[in-house]
């Protein structure tokens, strides 16, 4: 659908929305918590289109997204990325799918020696390629129709998702067993990678906000030591190269999975004023609020989330009963909360699902701290 | 100490507002009182000088000024309070001349506006005086930008 046949968006809420969503980061009061369903391809589902088409128009997929969230009620900003990004920039096969997100069918790294000889990308050379070209295309659509929907991110991953996006996971897990120098070294190529993604996004809209964190690198795939060597420890190097090269200021890291035996290290890991923590689980439950604050609630702004599978295959009530917990644990952190989902938004999941973790923050994420 | 001062960094000066005796005066204070970080491997020092409002940074070699920078967020000292042992190489590339120890990479509290969040900072263990490098000082500028804007 072209931009004309879009309805506009009511300036009111969208400022009403623009103040609490400035709140978890500058402090300025409002009357409520604001919630972040990381919305995505869950937005065509609205217009009646699927994932694939999501995905592969960027320019409808974020006036999808910048329509849903004011249908929602939730954090105004239009988002375009999904989890297989840079692949294709070094030669993978990527596979548009109808119902789910863009999936790698071929690798570039089949072996150790193509790790040795993998070289990364310079800046230049990402903003022509296929990744930015697309992503860049989401963003400049909220950039130019949505003005004050955009945030110029850049997603990232951490460095065990680049990896694998580069290299077979079945491959990099049998490295790690067995030749944990190679897993070391592409750990470090990924960190390289995602310094200078970060610096085209930087150069290109004046400031950046890094999507990074341990996805693959969670407590249900890798042990502690592993999550520390091959994700924690290149992740913050790349983080603090980011910020000493002047491409933030904004780190958000998204923890997603179980992080039972690794959080606490990401207490420490390198941090800018516009810093969010967000962790999906703990063991097999959703990441408790009290904990998130407990320990992160003194550094930066905390992510409280609610099971997706909760929000995708839950009732309205089962809902709304979890996110009222999580709110009321996470509401008056003292650097800021923010409610949502412990990972994207579930394509297809029931609109009033999403209603219903909405409706918990209206009910019961008031502020009392201001 | 007598530093030479190119014309673009003198218009870097004047951009930013600072003075040369500002700069001048940073520098003579960190030589005398050695209050100063040093690159492990070269001759740059970074000096450092704070008035009410400005933390300003002088990079020098021996015979002249190389960068300067500065940021408005004032350092209030290390995120979560005390410096304790982290999992990661914090060392960073500097050392603190005053007391010879190498310079931690670690987050620091920054206030502005009446905000207060982390930032990356390098850190002495010995004397815990705070500096950023000019990299992180352009990150503040952009925060400082966007506090400034939903601040006022």
């Amino acid at each position: 659908m072209p931009a004309k046949d879009y309805a506009p968006i009511d300036q009111n809420w969208l400022e009403e929305a623009g103040s609490l969503w400035t709140t978890p980061w500058v402090d300025t009061p409002s009357e409520r918590v604001i919630v972040d369903p990381i919305i995505l391809s869950h937005a065509a589902s609205l217009f009646r289109k699927n994932a694939g088409y999501f995905y592969q128009n960027p320019d409808e997929a974020v006036r999808m997204v910048c329509a849903a969230c004011e249908l929602y009620d939730v954090t105004p900003v239009g988002h375009y990325l999904y989890a297989d990004y840079w692949g294709m920039d070094y030669g993978a096969e990527i596979k548009m799918q109808t119902n789910s997100p863009p999936g790698i069918t071929k690798r570039p790294i089949k072996t150790p020696e193509d790790v040795d000889n993998f070289e990364v990308l310079d800046t230049d050379e990402l903003v022509k390629g296929p990744t930015l070209t697309t992503h860049y295309k989401a963003l400049d659509t909220v950039k130019d129709e949505y003005p004050n929907m955009f945030a110029p991110i850049t997603q990232l991953g951490g460095t065990m998702e680049v990896a694998t996006n580069w290299a077979a996971i079945e491959d990099v897990f049998m490295w790690m067993i067995t030749e944990p120098e190679v897993v070391d070294k592409l750990c470090t190529k990924a960190g390289d990678h995602m310094v200078n993604a970060c610096r085209a996004t930087a150069e290109r809209y004046g400031a950046n906000v890094m999507i990074t964190g341990s996805v693959i690198a969670s407590g249900d795939l890798m042990d502690r030591e592993q999550i520390k060597r091959f994700s924690y420890n290149p992740v913050s190097r790349a983080v603090r190269k980011v910020l000493n090269e002047g491409a933030g200021p904004g780190v958000y890291y998204h923890l997603c999975g179980n992080h039972t035996d690794d959080f606490e290290m990401w207490k420490d890991a390198p941090m800018s004023p516009f810093s969010i923590v967000q962790i999906g689980y703990d063991g097999q439950d959703i990441f408790p609020t009290s904990k998130l604050v407990e320990h992160f609630g003194d550094r930066c702004t905390c992510f409280g989330t609610v099971d997706t599978k909760l929000v995708d295959r839950g009732t309205p009530a089962q809902v709304y009963e979890q996110a009222k917990e999580q709110v009321l644990a996470g509401k008056d952190s003292p650097r800021g909360f923010i409610l949502g989902t412990a990972c994207e938004c579930p394509t297809n999941a029931p609109p009033v699902n999403v209603h219903a973790l909405v409706k918990a923050a209206k009910d019961f994420g008031k502020y009392e701290k201001f | 100490m007598d530093i030479k001062i190119t014309e673009e960094l003198d218009n870097l000066l004047k951009d930013n507002g600072i003075k040369k005796e500002e700069i001048q005066e940073i520098i003579d204070n960190a030589e005398s009182n050695g209050s100063k970080l040093e690159a492990i491997d070269g001759d740059l020092c970074i000096a450092k000088g704070c008035t009410d409002n400005l933390t300003m940074y002088a990079v020098y070699s021996p015979s002249e000024l190389v960068d300067v920078y500065a940021h408005k967020m004032s350092i209030l000292g290390l995120t979560g309070g005390e410096l304790h042992d982290v999992e990661y190489d914090d060392s960073s590339d500097w050392k603190c001349v005053k007391c010879d120890e190498i310079a931690l990479e670690r987050n620091v509290d920054m206030t502005y506006m009446g905000v207060t969040r982390p930032g990356p900072g390098l850190v002495c263990p010995k004397c815990n005086e705070f500096y950023v490098s000019d990299g992180v000082a352009k990150t503040l500028k952009t925060a400082e930008s966007i506090l400034e804007e939903k601040r006022a």
